[in-house]
């Protein structure tokens, strides 16, 4: 599974969503996740890839694809480091 | 410094009531562990203004929501210090919501993070201590007594933190180990635009008799004074810290109309 098939994963449990309505385009109100929701997703993302999320950078999100871009890169530069 | 020497763990130490807390202590001559869990940057610029009180700071990551997080603190604190003198249990989350849209997940989110947490942290804090005495405070509102907007989940959640307060403060007692809660009103912080937007702070300053909104530093000033010794004799208490407001909520009503 790809990066982002199991970002998808994660978002579609906890929002509840069928996940092949989460599309990159997505945003979390598209897709209606709420503040918890949205907390959620990224406790649950942080651990499978163990990296960390800072609220800070997490408020830039526009959508799912920005959330699973930012995960792609950390992953890579954890994989290097 | 009434409190050289000794370590300190303020749960959501980072910024808010926390930091304050932690900044007071410090201040007092403790060293402080920062905890924070979504704002890294934050713990690390309070750590950095601890240090600058000529004190030792250190930041520790972790999510007290999660039992196995809260075991993984506690490790480090215990491998690293081996002691703790003073533990706050101040992070809290909540869901503001109507009572009709709250669900199983929102409770559960809350409940973990603003009671079980004070629970779970006081069990491992208790025995790093054992045989030497120690100071529990936890930091509850006044949702606890009284009903805010949407504030349910929160208010119940810092209504068992009260009650888990007490029972605790009673069976650590013979170990000489103070516990007590400090309730606030309405205390300017992020936390506060998170849960109500804007216009909380002017209506907190009109229902505030002592005339302004209680600050953080009111709240750490209080958690500072139940650390010493010269609160020894108070156990199991909740000190409400909202320059008056709920006892004067009937002269409030009364002047308003």
């Amino acid at each position: 599974m790809t990066v982002e098939e199991q970002i998808r994963d994660i978002v579609a449990r906890i929002t509840r969503v069928d996940k092949s309505i989460i599309t990159r385009e997505s945003t979390f109100k598209d897709i209606k996740a709420d503040s918890l929701d949205v907390v959620q997703a990224l406790v649950a993302v942080e651990e499978l890839f163990e990296i960390e999320i800072p609220d800070e950078e997490a408020q830039n999100f526009q959508n799912f694809g920005d959330f699973v871009s930012y995960v792609e890169n950390k992953v890579a530069q954890t994989e290097k480091v | 410094m009434s409190l050289e020497g000794k370590l300190a763990l303020v749960t959501g130490g980072g910024r808010g009531i926390g930091k304050a807390i932690a900044l007071k202590l410090a201040s007092q001559g403790a060293d402080v562990i920062v905890n924070f869990f979504r704002h890294r940057d934050t713990a690390q610029e309070t750590a950095g203004e601890i240090e600058a009180l000529g004190v030792k700071a250190e930041t520790v990551r972790a999510n007290v929501g999660d039992p196995a997080k809260i075991d993984e603190m506690f490790d480090t604190i215990s491998t690293k210090f081996g002691r703790l003198d003073i533990f706050i249990s101040n992070a809290a989350s909540g869901v503001g919501r109507p009572i009709t849209e709250l669900d199983v997940k929102a409770w559960e989110w809350t409940m973990d993070i603003n009671a079980r947490a004070l629970l779970l942290c006081s069990q491992r804090a208790a025995k790093l201590m054992s045989g030497r005495g120690g100071k529990i405070v936890s930091i509850s509102s006044l949702g606890s007594s009284f009903v805010l907007p949407n504030y349910t989940l929160v208010g119940v959640s810092k209504a068992a933190l009260e009650a888990l307060t007490r029972y605790l403060a009673i069976e650590f007692a013979s170990q000489n180990i103070c516990v007590n809660a400090v309730a606030a009103s309405a205390v300017e912080t992020e936390a506060l635009k998170f849960y109500f937007k804007e216009g909380m702070a002017q209506e907190g300053h009109h229902l505030t008799p002592a005339g302004r909104m209680v600050a953080p530093e009111d709240v750490a000033n209080v958690v500072s004074f139940l650390c010493s010794e010269e609160a020894l004799m108070i156990r199991g208490q909740t000190i409400v810290v909202d320059g008056g407001t709920s006892v004067g909520l009937l002269a409030l009503a009364g002047k308003g109309g």
